[in-house]
């Protein structure tokens, strides 16, 4: 581990410990939940002051406890969403690269069918078919989005599929599933793991908006796209609602792909080795 | 939101057997301020929340262009088929109702001179004024008031505001070129109501498909001004229709900009392309501190009869109980939602209707709040809390549900999170769920759901509460959502609608007010003031609680200074 | 080649076909009265007048009859009416449609056009000031979320400095002429900005990378021992080869920006095809959406479709068979 960690460039460290601060806030988000809830109407729409470091929201409450209280929530369904997604990608498409022919005519439609999907009304019909609740946000990111780990999955498997000593051991007679587990898998976690950091990213990103556009969470659970999508109302009046939990986000996806690319210099360098 | 005018049928105020009671006490002339004006910096002009009554000040001068704002794009200009306010805006400029509410809301003739009801109230007479002729120089005829109610009842037909209306028509035939005769299954007492609804031409439609006739973009006027030119997203203009014989409107040009966000209209009123614009409490606190806005604008505040509240299904197993209800109602801080989120510009009312409607008792308090008081109804509803502490519980169930609001309004989610925080306390769990409006309607409209976030806005004076509140009127049959049902309040509403004498009925609908506080079907939470803004060029403005414009004249009656040079 | 192409467009057949089923089954599953009309609308009817409307618009049949019909009426490029106002879908898609295209446009020319001489000035000086600065520039603007930009500038530039207008295509009052087109690029200014900046970092950086790699190939080293000047080297032939990546994902450009483009267009109350689906989606307007998904759909093939044939053409091993 400490090996893999050395070899991170020092970007990809830097944005290693942001997320590692992340998760510890979001471990620590429960003492801020006391705060967060307390509605107090003679304190709405504060500026940002000592008392309200981020300020105050409509409803008096301070954004500060907001925003660290939305942190899990959106870690979370960022993480579990890009898992999904890479799980049902991956397969997929290495499925369709490995073996090729009719398999690979079929599921590459499949996947091109879900490519050209319109994203958003995919989102916003499972949203509005399936009841409210984080399960759904989960299922609807991860149906739009496993179509381009397919595709990058297939790619990557028919390039390490004529790699040298992937032919040799077809050549010598080895099975499907000794190649399989020896040769193609190992080889293809490196570009796994990079898509996984980049899709938790891009998951993140992608419940936000949902929230944003008001089919995602379903309250008390508030995620910070769900904070933003107030924003609009006080754009005039109180700055600080679109900005701080914004801020996070955009740290958060920062960080994650700024880590996804430190992994993939890693993982090229690896490549190119064997 | 918007409630359809799916209850129909109102109609104390019949023109003809016109009693001279005054349904609403105070209500015509005088401006009468409520509440005290919350401006901080002194302004020209302070705002007043009361109604306004300009028609006989200063003199009207003819000419120039009025701008004003549509929340929202109009989807058709087909009277019947309206569904919005900025449709009803437009149209009312354009095409006449039979009969009008005046700022009082008295029943006025319009294209009509005269309406006669049978001795059984069944049968309904209605003369048409001979003069009243289309903009293409035809005249407006029986024939048209038949083609029109016909459509209306049509079951092909998506009429929704005025379908409810003629539900109990039986038959209708025109007597002669100006008279015409509407028959009914049974009498009401609000049945001159239904008769306040424009006419379309029937020769326009001939030999088209009624739904998608190029005339529904372009309506033909029989009214003070007819449509020149409809850009989508962008306005609808309006000119004088130079055949109407009636009252003339004093602007030669009408035009209206579609604008739906608050903020950019807000600027467009200061920097004059707009000249009425209507305002939030958002947009009424800026403009309260701006001296832009002190220049140019003035503010006009006014009680209406719309209201907020929270439907509660009887059907659940959490509201069955008349006692969780009252706990519910305890449990919102209705004082601070005033002082908090409407900053004094609201009522808080005990029962479903407005202050200002005929039917609100003024001695019927509200329930207090009294967190105390609502958890000690719990305890005797059976719902308590388990010896370890957590939500309240009752036959192995948790007091848990969802309560739904639509995406758009967030007036409604900001109510509804304080009562989730207070209910939280009480150990009851709220989970406020934000739908998109299609979702939520269909929700409501069938009746699944817990609790839900509304806002009733009235199209009309009726206070009948028939169609919402009896039990023969549950959803998804009917629009009595959250099916409440009580035999006592049954009897109460069946009473008021067919008693004759308004004194009577009005006594009987406030002892069903009474009933209705304690019974709680659902929390009736405030009416909101209504805030309009107008560059301080235009005069004339009547308000009244059926709002600035769907009443006669209305904004025909408004007029526009010349600008003194140098406004902004 | 041909039957490259050939094999594609027969191809893209069954995917249209397998979108439009999904989206039809999607649709009659979602809850919420067709033609429901937006939230300012009156439309509050008793079940009983909902089932009445069900049976208007044909909604009672069963899905696979309604299907087939709507079939029958799209393969002869009849689009059917808007649940709402009852006028021809394609009548108010035309009315979207330039909006859309000359945001969608601008950003992309814009995003494109910036980010190649971008990509290429920092891939020739790897490791240099500007490249670093640049590249932690991109890379922020890259992981900035469209709306919380969209936010961000509307406030800063509009709200704040007064510098832009906050909404809309353009001031209702517009003059015509020099001054009216002067409006419209004010109106124009803030939405594009959204739209090109994530496209504009994501592109740059490809070019950039592709030409760092290029750079050390070969034949641009042959190149530049044969004497020829280093912008030649790289323009002539690093370049080209950049190229290649950029080409095959700039067919899903296209429905990232159209995408994009909603969440815009709904933040700047922008008249376009997004903010008609996207209002669509809320009114249940069956036969819009319908027609937008298709189209856009459509649109995303061709692009995609474009982008692989001109891969083809560059590079003979795609269009000989590993590529499908």
């Amino acid at each position: 581990m400490r090996l893999f960690a050395s070899r991170l460039p020092l970007t990809g460290r830097v944005a290693a410990g942001v997320v590692l601060l992340l998760w510890l806030v979001a471990a620590c988000s429960p003492l801020f939940a006391e705060r967060a809830r307390t509605i107090r109407l003679e304190e709405r729409l504060q500026a940002p002051s000592a008392t309200h470091p981020f300020g105050t929201d409509d409803l008096g409450r301070d954004l500060l406890a907001r925003v660290v209280t939305a942190t899990p929530i959106s870690l979370a369904i960022g993480l579990v969403a890009a898992g999904v997604s890479l799980g049902i990608g991956f397969t997929v498409g290495a499925t369709a690269g490995y073996f090729g022919g009719a398999v690979d005519l079929v599921l590459s439609r499949l996947v091109e069918v879900m490519l050209c999907f319109p994203v958003l009304f995919l989102l916003l019909a499972l949203a509005a078919v399936l009841p409210p609740s984080p399960a759904t946000v989960i299922a609807a990111i991860g149906l739009t989005t496993w179509a381009g780990d397919a595709r990058y999955a297939r790619s990557e498997i028919l390039r390490i599929r004529e790699l040298d000593y992937a032919r040799a051991a077809r050549a010598m007679g080895a099975s499907t599933p000794r190649i399989l587990a020896r040769h193609l898998l190992p080889n293809a976690l490196p570009p796994l793991i990079v898509s996984a950091a980049f899709g938790v990213g891009w998951a993140i990103l992608a419940e936000a908006a949902l929230s944003f556009l008001g089919v995602g969470l379903p309250a008390p659970a508030v995620s910070w796209g769900g904070i933003l999508s107030t924003a609009p109302n006080w754009i005039e009046e109180a700055w600080w609602i679109a900005l701080f939990p914004g801020l996070a986000l955009f740290l958060t996806v920062a960080a994650y792909n700024l880590l996804a690319e430190g992994l993939r210099a890693i993982s090229t360098e690896a490549g190119r080795g064997v | 939101m918007k409630r359809a005018l799916a209850a129909a049928l109102h109609g104390i105020l019949v023109l003809v057997l016109a009693s001279a009671c005054r349904e609403r006490p105070g209500a015509a002339a005088a401006a009468v301020p409520t509440a005290a004006p919350t401006s901080a910096t002194p302004t020209p002009e302070t705002p007043r929340l009361g109604f306004l009554d300009e028609s006989h000040e200063g003199n009207p001068v003819d000419g120039g262009t009025l701008r004003r704002r549509l929340t929202g794009e109009p989807t058709t200009l087909n009277a019947v088929l309206q569904s919005s306010g900025p449709e009803a805006q437009v149209l009312q400029y354009v095409q006449r109702n039979l009969f009008d509410y005046d700022a009082s809301l008295q029943l006025v003739p319009g294209l009509a001179e005269g309406m006669e009801a049978s001795k059984d109230g069944l049968e309904y007479t209605i003369a048409l004024r001979p003069d009243a002729v289309w903009e293409d120089g035809r005249p407006v005829t029986a024939k048209d008031a038949v083609f029109t109610i016909r459509k209306i009842a049509d079951p092909k037909v998506p009429a929704p505001v005025f379908k409810p209306l003629f539900e109990e028509m039986t038959a209708i035939e025109a007597l002669d070129a100006h008279r015409f005769r509407v028959r009914f299954s049974r009498p009401y007492a609000f049945r001159p109501m239904c008769f306040v609804l424009p006419i379309l031409p029937a020769h326009r439609f001939e030999g088209q498909s009624f739904l998608k006739s190029k005339e529904n973009r372009a309506p033909l006027s029989d009214g003070p001004y007819r449509v020149v030119s409809w850009k989508t997203q962008e306005s609808v203009a309006l000119e004088r229709n130079p055949r109407y014989a009636g009252p003339r409107g004093h602007f030669d040009r009408i035009e209206f900009r579609i604008v739906p966000d608050n903020t950019t209209a807000y600027r467009m009123l200061l920097d004059g392309s707009l000249d009425e614009d209507v305002v939030d409490s958002g947009i009424k606190r800026r403009a309260a501190s701006d001296p832009d806005f002190a220049a140019c604008c003035r503010l006009v505040e006014f009680y209406n009869l719309d209201y907020n509240y929270i439907a509660l299904n009887e059907r659940s197993p959490f509201f069955s109980d008349a006692r969780v209800r009252r706990a519910m109602t305890m449990m919102l801080d209705r004082a601070s939602i005033v002082r908090g989120l409407y900053r004094g510009s609201a009522r808080i009312i005990s029962g479903p209707w407005a202050p200002d409607s005929p039917a609100y008792d003024a001695d019927v308090a509200p329930l207090p709040f009294d967190p105390g008081m609502a958890g000690r109804l719990l305890d005797e509803a059976g719902w308590v809390r388990p010896p370890g502490g957590g939500p309240r519980e009752k036959d192995g169930r948790r007091f848990e549900f969802d309560l739904l609001v639509s995406a758009g309004s967030e007036v409604g989610r900001q109510i509804d999170e304080m009562l989730a925080s207070e209910l939280a306390k009480a150990g009851v769990t709220a989970r406020v769920r934000a739908m998109e409006w299609a979702a939520f309607v269909e929700k409501v409209d069938s009746g699944a759901f817990e609790a839900a976030s509304l806002a009733w806005s009235a199209v009309d004076p009726n206070p009948d509460p028939y169609f919402y509140w009896h039990s023969s009127q549950c959803a998804p049959a009917g629009i009595n959502d959250g099916c409440y049902s009580n035999p006592a309040a049954d009897a109460l509403m069946v009473q008021a609608r067919e008693e004759l004498d308004a004194g009577r009925r009005l006594e009987i609908l406030h002892r069903l007010h009474r009933l209705l506080r304690d019974e709680a079907p659902a929390i009736f939470v405030v009416n909101a003031s209504q805030k309009y803004a107008f560059r301080k060029r235009v005069r004339g403005l009547t308000t009244s609680p059926l709002g600035l414009y769907g009443i006669w004249p209305g904004p025909l009656a408004w007029w526009g200074a010349p600008e003194p040079a140098g406004q902004p | 080649m041909i039957r490259y192409v050939g094999r594609r467009l027969l191809l893209a057949v069954p995917t249209l076909f397998g979108i439009s089923v999904i989206v039809f089954v999607l649709l009659h599953l979602a809850p919420g009265t067709p033609g429901a009309g937006g939230a300012e609308s009156l439309r509050r009817v008793s079940g009983k007048a909902a089932e009445e409307m069900r049976r208007l618009y044909g909604l009672d049949r069963p899905l696979p009859e309604q299907f087939a019909r709507w079939l029958g009426r799209v393969v002869r490029l009849d689009l059917g009416e808007s649940f709402v106002d009852h006028r021809p879908v394609g009548e108010r898609i035309r009315e979207a449609l330039p909006n859309t295209i000359v945001l969608n446009g601008l950003a992309l020319v814009l995003a494109i056009g910036l980010a190649i001489p971008l990509g290429v000035a920092a891939g020739s000086r790897p490791e240099s000031t500007f490249d670093r600065t640049s590249g932690a520039v991109l890379f922020a603007l890259y992981s900035l979320p469209t709306f919380w930009g969209a936010l961000l500038l509307q406030t800063l530039f509009s709200a704040q400095l007064k510098w832009f207008p906050l909404f809309g295509v353009a001031s209702d009052a517009a003059p015509g002429g020099f001054a009216g087109f002067a409006d419209r690029l004010a109106h124009l200014a803030l939405p594009v900005t959204c739209l090109t900046y994530g496209t504009l970092a994501f592109v740059a950086r490809l070019v950039r990378s592709g030409i760092v790699e290029a750079r050390a190939s070969d034949y641009v080293l042959a190149s530049r021992a044969r004497g020829a000047s280093r912008r030649r080297a790289i323009w002539r032939h690093a370049f080209p080869n950049a190229l290649l990546p950029v080409i095959t994902l700039a067919g899903l450009l296209v429905p990232a920006v159209l995408s994009g483009s909603v969440v815009v267009e709904k933040i700047f109350a922008w008249p376009g095809l997004g903010r008609l689906y996207l209002d669509s989606i809320l009114a249940r307007d069956y036969p819009v959406i319908l027609a937008l998904s298709l189209l856009s759909a459509a649109v995303t093939l061709i692009a995609t479709l474009a982008a692989d044939i001109a891969l083809a053409a560059a590079d003979p091993r795609v269009r000989d068979g590993s590529g499908v």
